[in-house]
């Protein structure tokens, strides 16, 4: 089962994309995705009901968040009402340590996003802070990595002992499925994706050239 | 990244009002507009159609003479640059309309990206008819480098 782990809808303030555009161009397309995971930057979609849409386009459509941390940006999976509790998610500084542990603490899941990237990826501020405790996964394919940083994050990843996942980062219909995550076991809910994201049961699929 | 105080100054300037102007809807002017945004529905290219009406980015073009308070907090360099506009529409804006426009900035929040820490700065105008009930609202952000 493959699921595109990271992507923005209109939602976010940069997103271009709705989310009915999404499921129409991956079944025009015919991508090999399952589903998409919403992340919306620095805010969680709690009300959205995308019910019809997957039922429409056999699609699964979670919500998750790309939150803003002094280690950089960060999907958090599992987002819930204590999570929304535990740190502010408008923040641009929330430190890592406190997301992963909130994560943790609150039955939710967070991995460092294009952790390559210069300024807003974990492993730039590795070099002048040196590692995160509690950092599990990170993604390793990132739709909108520019040449030399989904490089990077592999190296590191592999260096730290960090698995990977992938996403697209798309924030445009026709950047949906670049990159996405493999799952050995079906996916049906976002508890179902915190539980392999934690057992490590997936794999990080990139298909840019 | 340089420390902006991205929470006072919400509190310091979000929802204040520092410019209001009034206008008048000009057939012409919104004939020029559609057209020149290749326009081809007659609803906004044809004046004699009976739902003749402002085009979907007209209010985008209507400009205060400010865009930002004059005492406005310093940020970053030079004048940053344009975010994008977007419209949120009430109601049809008509030929012949008197309208109440007020300014204020809408909200002000920061966001981090390859070349740092940005922050964005809304411009709300918000368009009001003469029953005192909104038109349409144009939110504008300007994104500043925080340096």
């Amino acid at each position: 089962m493959i699921l595109d782990l990271h992507t923005h809808s209109v939602m976010s303030d940069d997103g271009r994309a709705k989310v009915e555009n999404y499921c129409q161009w991956i079944k025009r397309k015919e991508l090999p995705l399952d589903g998409i995971v919403l992340t919306e930057h620095r805010q969680f979609d709690a009300t959205s009901d995308y019910r019809a849409l997957e039922d429409q386009y056999g699609l699964l459509i979670l919500r998750a968040s790309e939150v803003e941390t002094d280690y950089g940006h960060c999907l958090v999976f599992g987002v819930n009402d204590d999570l929304l509790h535990a740190f502010d998610f408008g923040r641009i500084d929330n430190p890592l340590a406190t997301v992963i542990e909130a994560a943790n603490r609150c039955g939710a899941f967070a991995a460092p996003c294009h952790p390559g990237r210069k300024n807003v990826g974990l492993f730039s501020h590795y070099e002048e802070k040196g590692p995160v405790e509690g950092v599990e996964v990170v993604e390793v394919y990132n739709g909108g990595s520019i040449p030399g940083e989904d490089e990077r994050s592999v190296q590191e990843a592999a260096k730290y002992g960090y698995r990977g996942i992938g996403g697209s980062d798309s924030h445009i219909v026709s950047r949906i499925g670049s990159c996405a995550t493999e799952f050995a076991d079906p996916i049906r809910s976002m508890d179902d994706l915190v539980t392999a994201l934690r057992a490590g049961r997936c794999e990080a699929r990139t298909w840019r050239t | 990244m340089a420390d902006v105080d991205i929470d006072g100054l919400r509190r310091q300037w979000v929802g204040k009002v520092f410019q209001e102007i009034d206008l008048v809807v000009d057939q012409d002017r919104m004939l020029e507009w559609a057209v020149a945004c290749g326009e081809t529905d007659p609803r906004f290219v044809d004046p004699a159609h009976p739902d003749f009406q402002a085009s979907t980015a007209f209010p985008t073009h209507i400009n205060a003479a400010r865009m930002l308070p004059d005492d406005f907090t310093d940020i970053g360099s030079g004048r940053g640059i344009d975010g994008g506009k977007s419209i949120e529409w009430h109601r049809p804006m008509r030929a012949g309309d008197r309208l109440h426009a007020t300014v204020e900035i809408g909200d002000i929040y920061a966001k981090t990206g390859r070349s740092g820490t940005m922050v964005f700065i809304v411009n709300r105008m918000t368009f009001f008819d003469a029953e005192q009930q909104p038109v349409a609202t144009v939110d504008w952000r300007m994104i500043r480098q925080d340096v």
